[in-house]
C-alpha cells in the first residue's frame, strides 16, 4: 500500500469531540500528523465581551463539558482580581471542594473513554458508573450535573446542603475501592503493558520545550502541579503529593491520572472536615447584590441602571485536570469585561500531536490521544 | 426402531404427504407423486429448511446470549424491553436493519459490495450443514468432513477482502488488509492443532472423532491443541482481545465500515453464525460433542435429544469462555497479533503435534493392551 | 524572583523595556516589538522562564496589544509580558524560533485580532473555517444586536 491521507475525524470513534486529525499513513505506519480544530469554535471570548460578569459563568461551563467546574473557578478568580472582590474563606474551600470533584468526574471520564480506545470494554461502563455518584453529588449541592453555573463573583451561589458531607464521605470510600479494581483490570494485564509502555514518549525537555503541562507532564517526571507550586483556594492548607511517573509514556499517563484520583480524594476528605467545622458566609459583603442577577435590574422610572466597576485586570492560573489553564480578564470599566483570554492546556498538549504520533502505528493512535485526555470543547472555545 | 434422525423425520414427513397426495390426485400426478426421486429431493429441501431455520434461530440465541453475558460483565442488564429478558430484540433489531434503505457509496464496486456480504453469509451458513450436532442430525457421514468444514470456514478472508476493496473506503481496506493478513496467519497453527486431532482419532470425520473421544475428551491430552485451537479461533471470528480489523477505536467499523441495512445484517449475523460454528468444532473436537462421560447418570443422558442438549450446553460454555475473555481483555496490535500467530502459535502447535504422537504411541504400549486404530 | 529583581535583570540588558507589578506574578513586561526575540531567549536561558504559557492578543482600536505569559520551574513563578504594534500595521516576529509552541498559539491571535506574525512556518486559520475573511475579535467586528429593541441606559 503506498502512502496516504486519511481523514480520522470530524466524525471518528477515536476522536471523543469534534475535531479532525489528518493522518498519512503508510500501511500501518504514522508518517505525518495535522489536528485541524475549530469544528466546535463557538465564539466563548466574543461572546464574553458581550455578556455581564455573572453571565460568563454560564459560557465557562461550556468551555470544557467534563470539567465545567474547574473553569467557572478559572474565570472567578480572575474576574475577582479584575473586579477588586475578595470571596470569604468558606466560599474558597467550597470551590477546592468543587474543582477536586471536578477533577475525579473529569479524570473518570478520561478513563472510560480511554480503556475503550485499546479496546477494553467492561471498565468504560465502570468508570461511568462511578463519573455518576459524584455528578449526583454536584446535582445535590449545585442542582446541576454537567454544567453547574455555581461560582459567582465574591463567592459560590449557595452553601452545600445539610446531610452532604455524609453522602460525599460514602461516595469516597467507594471510589477508593474501586481505583483497586480499575488498576487490577488495566495495569494488571499484561496486553496492557504490550500496549501502552513506551507510546507515545515526550520526555521532560520535549515536554517543556513543547509546552505540554498537566498529567503528560508529570508523566515525564516533572512534579510540577500548580496546585503545589503557586496554590489558589485552599490549596496550601492541605496534604496532597503530586503524582508524577518516569516513564513518559501512556503507561506513565495512566499511573499519574490513577494517583490523582486517590489525592482528589484525599483533599476531598480534608475539605469536608474542615467545611463540617467552620460553618460561615459564602458570599463577600463588598459585592454589590444585583451583581448576582442575571438582568441589569430596573430603577425607579423604568430605566436600566447602568452598571460600573472600577478599572483593573485579572491574571489567574490553575491546575484544572487536564492541567495548566490561564485566563486573562481585562476590565475597562464598562458592565462587560473588554476582553478575555482563555489558555486551555488541552491546545498546547494537542498541538504537539506530531511530536507524540509520528513514527507508531495507525493502531497506536487511539492510546495516544485518549492518553492525551482531548475536550475539544475547551480547545476551540 | 432407527435412531431418531432428522433427515428421517424429513423423510417420513414428505413420503406421508406425498402418498396421500397421490390417493387423490388424477393418474399422471399421481405416478409423479410417488415418484421416489420427487421424495428425496424434497425431503433434503425440509431436512435444509429445518437445518436453516434452526441453526439461524440459535445464532440469534447466541447474540442474545453474548447482550446478556457482556451486560452482566458491565454491571448492567443487556436488552431488557422486546420479549421475556429481552429475547426478542435481536428480531426487533433484524426487522430495523431490514426496513433500513440498501445503498452503495458512489465509488464503490456495485458487483463486489453487493456479492461480498451473501458469500460470506453463505458460506458462514454452509457449516451448519456439514457439522454434525448429535448423531443423525447432520447432512450424512462425509468421510472427509473436518477438512470440508476448514476449508469452508477459511473462506471468509477472501470474501471480506473483496467487501472492502469495492467499499472505496479507506478504513475498509485498511480493516481488511489486516483481517487477512490475521485470518491467514492463523489458519496454519488451527490446520496444525487440528493434525493433533486427527492423529489422536485416526478418522477426518467429525462423527468418529466425536466417537473416538467416548473414554476420555481429547481436551486432556491435546490440552496445548486446545490452548492453541481456542486462540486461533478467537482469531478467526475476530472477537476482542484479536478483533483489529475491525478496531471501533481507530478503523470505525474496519472493513464494514460502508456497509448499512440488511448488508450489515449480513455481515453481523454471518459473524456470529461463525461464532457459533467455532465454538461447535471446539466442542467436536476436543470437548466430547454429544457425548457425556460415563459418571453422568444415564437418565440425563438417554433421552430422545438429549446428544443436543448437551452439545448445546457445551457450546454456551465456550462460547461464554469467548465472552468472558472480550469482557475483560484489551485489544492486541496488529503486530503483536501476527507476531504471536507465526512465532508463538505454530510452534506449540507443531508441539500439540508431536505430544498426540505420543499419546497414540502411548496406546500401543502392552500394559494398554490395546492395538492402534490406523484410518477411520 | 521578585518584581525589583527582574527589572535589575532586563533593564541592564534591554533598557527600552518597563517592569511593573502584576498580579502574583514576577511582574508584567513592557517591552518594544523589536526586541521580541532577543528579549525571549534572554528570559528562556538567562532567567530560566522556559515554559511558554499562553499567547494573546488584545485589540485596543488604535493599537493592538500582544501578550506572553511565561512560567519558570525554578522561580515557580509567572512572568506577564506584553507589547503593542500599530493597528494600522499589525506587524510582529514570530515567536516560534525561540518557543516552538507558540505556533498554535500564533495562528490564534493572527486569525482572532489579526496580528501578522512574521516568519511563522505555519500561519493557517486555526479555529474559524477556511476562507473566512474576519477577524472576530477585534472591536469593530460586532455581534447581531436584536434590532427593534430600544434600551434607555442612564448612569447610576
Amino acid at each position: 500500500m503506498s502512502e496516504m491521507w486519511i481523514n480520522m475525524g470530524p466524525q471518528h470513534p477515536m476522536t471523543h469531540g469534534l475535531w479532525n486529525l489528518r493522518v498519512k499513513i503508510d500501511g500501518e505506519i504514522v508518517l505525518d500528523v495535522d489536528p485541524e480544530m475549530g469544528y466546535l469554535h463557538r465564539g466563548i471570548e466574543k461572546i464574553s465581551e458581550d455578556r455581564h460578569y455573572n453571565e460568563i459563568i454560564t459560557l465557562m461551563d461550556r468551555t470544557c463539558y467534563v470539567a465545567g467546574i474547574a473553569w467557572e473557578h478559572l474565570f472567578i478568580l480572575a474576574a475577582e482580581q479584575a473586579l477588586h472582590v475578595e470571596p470569604p474563606e468558606r466560599a474558597l474551600w467550597i470551590r477546592m471542594l468543587s474543582e477536586e470533584f471536578q477533577r475525579v468526574a473529569s479524570h473518570l471520564m478520561w478513563y472510560a473513554a480511554f480503556v475503550q480506545d485499546i479496546g477494553l470494554m467492561s471498565p468504560f461502563l465502570y468508570g461511568m458508573r462511578d463519573r455518576d455518584l459524584v455528578l449526583d453529588l454536584f446535582q445535590s449541592y449545585t442542582g446541576g450535573r454537567l454544567t453547574y453555573e455555581y461560582m459567582r463573583v465574591g463567592g459560590v451561589r449557595n452553601d452545600l446542603p445539610p446531610g452532604f458531607a455524609e453522602q460525599a464521605r460514602k461516595v469516597c470510600d467507594w471510589l477508593l475501592d474501586r481505583f483497586v479494581e480499575y488498576d487490577r483490570l488495566c495495569s494488571g494485564s499484561d496486553i496492557f503493558h504490550r500496549r501502552c509502555d513506551d507510546l507515545g514518549v515526550v520526555k521532560a525537555q520535549d515536554c517543556i520545550r513543547l509546552g505540554i503541562t498537566g498529567p503528560m507532564l508529570r508523566s515525564a517526571g516533572v512534579p510540577r502541579d500548580l496546585r503545589k507550586d503557586r496554590p489558589y483556594a485552599a490549596y496550601d492548607r492541605v496534604d496532597f503529593d503530586v503524582a508524577t511517573a518516569e516513564t513518559a509514556d501512556v503507561t506513565g499517563r495512566y499511573v499519574v491520572r490513577m494517583e490523582e484520583l486517590r489525592q482528589s480524594v484525599r483533599i476531598i476528605r480534608q475539605a469536608l472536615d474542615w467545611l463540617d467545622k467552620n460553618p460561615g458566609p459564602v458570599m463577600a459583603d463588598n459585592v454589590p447584590r444585583w451583581m448576582g442577577a442575571p438582568y441589569a435590574p430596573v430603577g425607579r422610572e423604568g430605566y436600566l441602571l447602568k452598571r460600573e466597576y472600577p478599572k483593573g485586570v485579572g491574571f489567574s492560573a490553575i491546575e484544572e485536570p487536564h492541567g495548566e489553564a490561564l485566563a486573562y480578564v481585562v476590565n475597562e470599566g464598562g458592565e462587560h469585561p473588554y476582553r478575555v483570554k482563555l489558555k486551555s492546556p488541552v491546545f498546547v498538549n494537542l498541538s504537539a500531536a506530531r511530536h507524540y504520533l509520528v513514527g507508531y502505528r495507525v493502531a497506536d493512535i487511539p492510546p495516544i490521544m485518549g492518553s492525551v485526555d482531548i475536550c475539544v470543547g475547551e480547545v476551540d472555545r | 426402531m432407527a435412531p431418531l434422525s432428522l433427515y428421517g423425520v424429513a423423510n417420513t414427513l414428505v413420503s406421508t404427504l406425498l402418498l396421500h397426495l397421490a390417493a387423490v390426485l388424477p393418474a399422471p400426478l399421481s405416478t409423479l407423486a410417488s415418484n421416489s426421486g420427487l421424495i428425496t429431493a424434497l425431503s433434503v429441501l425440509l431436512f435444509g429448511a429445518i437445518l436453516l431455520g434452526a441453526s439461524l434461530l440459535n445464532t440469534i440465541l447466541l447474540i442474545w446470549f453474548e447482550r446478556k453475558m457482556l451486560g452482566r460483565f458491565m454491571d448492567r442488564r443487556g436488552a431488557m424491553h422486546v420479549g421475556y429478558a429481552g429475547l426478542l430484540q435481536n428480531f426487533a433489531d433484524g426487522l430495523k436493519l431490514f426496513r433500513k434503505h440498501t445503498f452503495k457509496p458512489r465509488d464503490a464496486d456495485g458487483l463486489g459490495f453487493f456479492s461480498a456480504p451473501t458469500a460470506y453469509m453463505v458460506t458462514s451458513i454452509v457449516m451448519f450443514g456439514i457439522l454434525p450436532i448429535s448423531t443423525g442430525w447432520n447432512s450424512g457421514s462425509l468421510p472427509l468432513s473436518l477438512l470440508l468444514a476448514l476449508v469452508v470456514f477459511s473462506f471468509a478472508p477472501l470474501f471480506i477482502f473483496l467487501g472492502a476493496w469495492s467499499s472505496a473506503n479507506k478504513y475498509s481496506l485498511i480493516g481488511g488488509m489486516r483481517s487477512a493478513a490475521q485470518m491467514i496467519a492463523y489458519e496454519v497453527p488451527i490446520l496444525l492443532a487440528v493434525v493433533a486431532v486427527i492423529l489422536l482419532s485416526g478418522s477426518f470425520d467429525l462423527s468418529t472423532i466425536v466417537a473416538e473421544q467416548r473414554n476420555y475428551w481429547f481436551w486432556g491430552p491435546l490440552f496445548l491443541a486446545l490452548l492453541v485451537f481456542v486462540a486461533g479461533m478467537l482469531a478467526e471470528m475476530e472477537r476482542i482481545p484479536f478483533d483489529l480489523p475491525e478496531a471501533e477505536a481507530e478503523l470505525v467499523e474496519g472493513w464494514n465500515t460502508e456497509y448499512g441495512g440488511m448488508l450489515f445484517a449480513f455481515f453481523m449475523l454471518a459473524d456470529y453464525a461463525r461464532a457459533l460454528v467455532g465454538s461447535y468444532l471446539i466442542v467436536l473436537l476436543f470437548l466430547g460433542g454429544w457425548t457425556m462421560p460415563g459418571w453422568v447418570p444415564a437418565p440425563l443422558t438417554n433421552f430422545p435429544l438429549a446428544g443436543i442438549l448437551w452439545f448445546q450446553v457445551k457450546t454456551y460454555l465456550v462460547f461464554g469462555v469467548f465472552i468472558w475473555v472480550r469482557a475483560s481483555l484489551p485489544r492486541v496490535r496488529t503486530d503483536q497479533l501476527l507476531r504471536v500467530g507465526w512465532m508463538r502459535m505454530i510452534p506449540l502447535a507443531l508441539l500439540s503435534i508431536v505430544l498426540a504422537a505420543l499419546v497414540v504411541l502411548a496406546k500401543c504400549l502392552p500394559v494398554f493392551g490395546c492395538v492402534p486404530s490406523v484410518g477411520g | 524572583m521578585e518584581g525589583e529583581e527582574l527589572s535589575r535583570r532586563l533593564v541592564g540588558k534591554f533598557p527600552a523595556v518597563v517592569v511593573e507589578p502584576f498580579r502574583e506574578t514576577a511582574g508584567r513586561v513592557r517591552f518594544p516589538p523589536e526586541i521580541l526575540l532577543d528579549l525571549f531567549r534572554e528570559m528562556r536561558d538567562g532567567l530560566g522562564f522556559d515554559h511558554l504559557g499562553q499567547v494573546g492578543a488584545i485589540d485596543w482600536v488604535e493599537e493592538r496589544e500582544v501578550f506572553y505569559t511565561l512560567w519558570s520551574d525554578r522561580e515557580k513563578q509567572y512572568v506577564f509580558l506584553s507589547t503593542r504594534v500599530p493597528a494600522s500595521a499589525p506587524h510582529l516576529e514570530s515567536l516560534t524560533p525561540v518557543f516552538s509552541s507558540a505556533n498554535w498559539h500564533e495562528r490564534e491571535a493572527w486569525e482572532l485580532v489579526g496580528i501578522e506574525f512574521d516568519h511563522h512556518p505555519d500561519l493557517r486559520p486555526l479555529l474559524t473555517p477556511t476562507g473566512y475573511e474576519f477577524h472576530p475579535l477585534l472591536r469593530s467586528f460586532q455581534l447581531h444586536e436584536p434590532e427593534g429593541l430600544e434600551v434607555k441606559v442612564r448612569d447610576v
